[in-house]
């Protein structure tokens, strides 16, 4: 019934004109990486701004994180992945959705220790975040690959699948 | 297809079937770092900023929030973007060397392959001098000029942040446009465009045959005649 609401689908196969899921991710790559980094140099300085820039950063992923994954899944659906992508696909999904609940429940904790004992990172809370560093960067890798080795949306990936080529 | 196999040589398939030395473009990968911290110092200088106004929201989420706390994620994130988009230009460039896109396709903007990398070279290169420039006088703003204010930020410096996100939504649009247009280190691309189905090709990732040689062989699974190229003059033919 909503069919006819929308654009119809150009040749990247989206009703707008570029993937937005690429660009939303900014906000989570880049905002809990520089926020992993100004806590570990917080860590060893004891400099309290950095602690607050390590917070805010990740609470402008966590939020960004589920804008994410709402473009992430609008556009996987229109992805038509033929099969030697389809895997990399699931799994980029599958991890996307933990990352979501995985970064909401460290920034509620850090919203906490932020609360008790201003300035003060535990140790543990930085094993996460070398732990996050991990699960971030092979997501970005899927992400990397989703697009740069398989072409999902690309005009000649596109183009390929509706002829029926590329399954 | 001549622009694949011009590059071909004797890396693994995957490796060179993108153009590059490496499997995955380097470059995409900063530009998360230097937009995303842009953007995020620019927007924690405006709510800063705006700070008076915001209080009974940060009360009534009962999230402690200090100006000079998000004055902090303004400036260290802008230093920090800094930094990294110097690394953002030098990887651009150096993929842009390495580029072999097609040129028989026009961008949704009516430029060609090779216009398209000369406007976002420019582009980069523009942006990161203006990105330099914000970030010294957002410190002339921290540091001397504006120590003593409870405003750390112009509002000249905010417009300019605003009018330079205008320019990367430009800059932006231009790098999708190589990559989702143009196919530019796209490895599936590239092999569509030589008239090798990617379906086949990336399963077989980790061989060190060539391109040239695995058209040759019989195929492993489904139809081989595939793409723009096969027509008379394609490679893919058996």
């Amino acid at each position: 019934m909503f069919e006819n609401l929308l654009p119809p689908l150009n040749n990247h196969n989206l009703p707008y004109p570029d993937t937005i899921h690429p660009i939303v991710v900014h906000f989570v790559i880049a905002m809990v990486l520089f926020a992993i980094v100004c806590d570990g140099i917080g860590y060893f300085t004891k400099n309290k701004s950095l602690h607050e820039v390590g917070w805010w950063n990740m609470v402008f992923a966590t939020i960004s994180i589920f804008i994410a994954i709402v473009f992430g899944q609008v556009e996987a659906g229109l992805a038509t992945p033929y099969a030697a992508a389809a895997g990399d696909l699931n799994l980029h999904t599958i991890i996307g959705w933990s990352l979501s609940a995985i970064l909401a429940a460290i920034t509620g904790w850090r919203y906490i220790i932020r609360l008790k004992s201003p300035g003060v990172l535990p140790a543990t809370y930085m094993g996460m975040n070398a732990v996050l560093t991990v699960i971030v960067l092979f997501q970005v890798y899927l992400g990397d690959k989703l697009v740069w080795v398989y072409g999902l949306h690309t005009e000649a990936v596109v183009e390929a699948a509706r002829a029926g080529l590329l399954k | 297809m001549k622009y694949l196999l011009n590059n071909v040589s004797s890396m693994t398939v995957l490796l060179e079937a993108n153009g590059l030395p490496y499997s995955i473009p380097i470059h995409p990968n900063l530009v998360h770092l230097t937009l995303g911290l842009f953007i995020v110092a620019i927007a924690f200088d405006i709510v800063a900023a705006l700070y008076p106004l915001e209080k009974p929201i940060f009360k009534f989420l009962a999230i402690p929030a200090t100006s000079s706390g998000l004055y902090d994620v303004g400036w260290y994130n802008m230093i920090a973007a800094a930094v990294v988009t110097f690394f953002t230009v030098a990887a651009g460039f150096y993929e842009i060397i390495l580029a072999n896109p097609p040129d028989d396709i026009v961008s949704p903007w009516g430029l060609n392959a090779t216009d398209t990398m000369v406007w976002h070279g420019i582009g980069g290169v523009l942006l990161l001098t203006l990105i330099v420039g914000m970030t010294v006088w957002r410190g002339f703003q921290r540091y001397v000029w504006r120590e003593d204010r409870a405003r750390q930020v112009q509002w000249s410096y905010l417009g300019a942040g605003l009018l330079i996100f205008v320019l990367m939504f430009a800059q932006g649009t231009l790098g999708a446009h190589l990559g989702g247009d143009f196919g530019v280190h796209v490895t599936a691309d590239r092999l569509i465009y030589a008239g090798v189905n990617p379906n086949e090709e990336i399963g077989k990732a980790l061989s060190d045959t060539p391109v040239t040689e695995v058209v040759k062989q019989p195929r492993i699974v489904g139809p081989r005649e595939f793409g723009p190229g096969s027509g008379p003059d394609s490679i893919s033919q058996e």
